[in-house]
């Protein structure tokens, strides 16, 4: 069902592009590891040109839905299972993906992870993570990339609740 | 023509994906609230061929139909 291209790992350049852009799986299955995100930083090590990173990391909030649709006032979320329109949500993060670097030319590159599956309360689910020669250009492109995912990828959250019953998220 | 369905619209139909045969988006739209009743109190996209489409169209029946309910990535 993917359209992936066998090349997830090579990272585009700044001014390296070459044919049409590569589709990279953001997708990945269960949370992600805080210890995946210090080898990410750690990759970056052999890039002189680097003087900045951003990350923006989303975390799943335990939110109580007191009141809500009848469950009694205890209930919380205790998980998100993600499921997503994958052909499509990978479509539209290479077209996202192509206008950051058109925005912030100098931005180095540009790291994207989303969970799918039951993703517990208090879990990462979500990265955006830029590096660039200074701050400005990383900041900017991560919390223009995080807006621009949050409103254009077909994602969807089946909130589990500690009374077993479920919500389905919706963005804000 | 195959129509994927996601999250809660999945949820309400009972099925990943439904068939059908519609002429144009319109068409289809009607076939989908017969077929999901509930769909007409939900907020939802169709995306053809991976974009959303919000206006009319023909449909040949080779494109790839999906019946998004509000995204929540993040």
């Amino acid at each position: 069902m993917s359209t992936t291209s066998g090349n997830r790992e090579t990272e585009r350049k700044a001014g390296g592009r070459s044919s049409g852009p590569t589709v990279k799986d953001i997708f990945v299955e269960g949370a992600i590891d805080p210890a995946f995100i210090a080898t990410s930083i750690a990759k970056h090590a052999t890039r002189m040109d680097i003087g900045a990173h951003e990350i923006f990391l989303g975390q799943v909030r335990a939110d109580a839905v007191a009141g809500a649709d009848g469950h009694p006032s205890a209930t919380t979320v205790s998980a998100i299972e993600y499921t997503a329109y994958r052909d499509m949500a990978l479509e539209r993060m290479t077209v996202i993906r192509e206008e950051a670097f058109a925005k912030w030319p100098s931005m180095t590159c540009l790291h994207v992870h989303h969970s799918l599956g039951s993703i517990p309360a208090g879990a990462l689910c979500f990265m955006v993570f830029a590096s660039a020669p200074h701050r400005q250009a990383a900041r900017e492109a991560v919390a223009w990339v995080v807006d621009r995912i949050k409103a254009e990828l077909p994602i969807f959250g089946r909130e589990v609740l500690s009374d077993s019953t479920h919500l389905w998220k919706t963005n804000r | 023509m195959r129509i994927l369905l996601f999250g809660s619209i999945a949820e309400k139909a009972g099925a990943s994906s439904i068939e059908f045969d519609a002429p144009s988006l319109a068409a289809l739209r009607q076939q989908l609230i017969a077929r999901i009743p509930d769909l007409e109190h939900m907020r939802y996209a169709i995306a053809v061929d991976r974009v959303v489409m919000n206006e009319d169209r023909p449909l040949a029946g080779s494109e790839e139909i999906a019946v998004l309910p509000p995204f929540a990535g993040g």
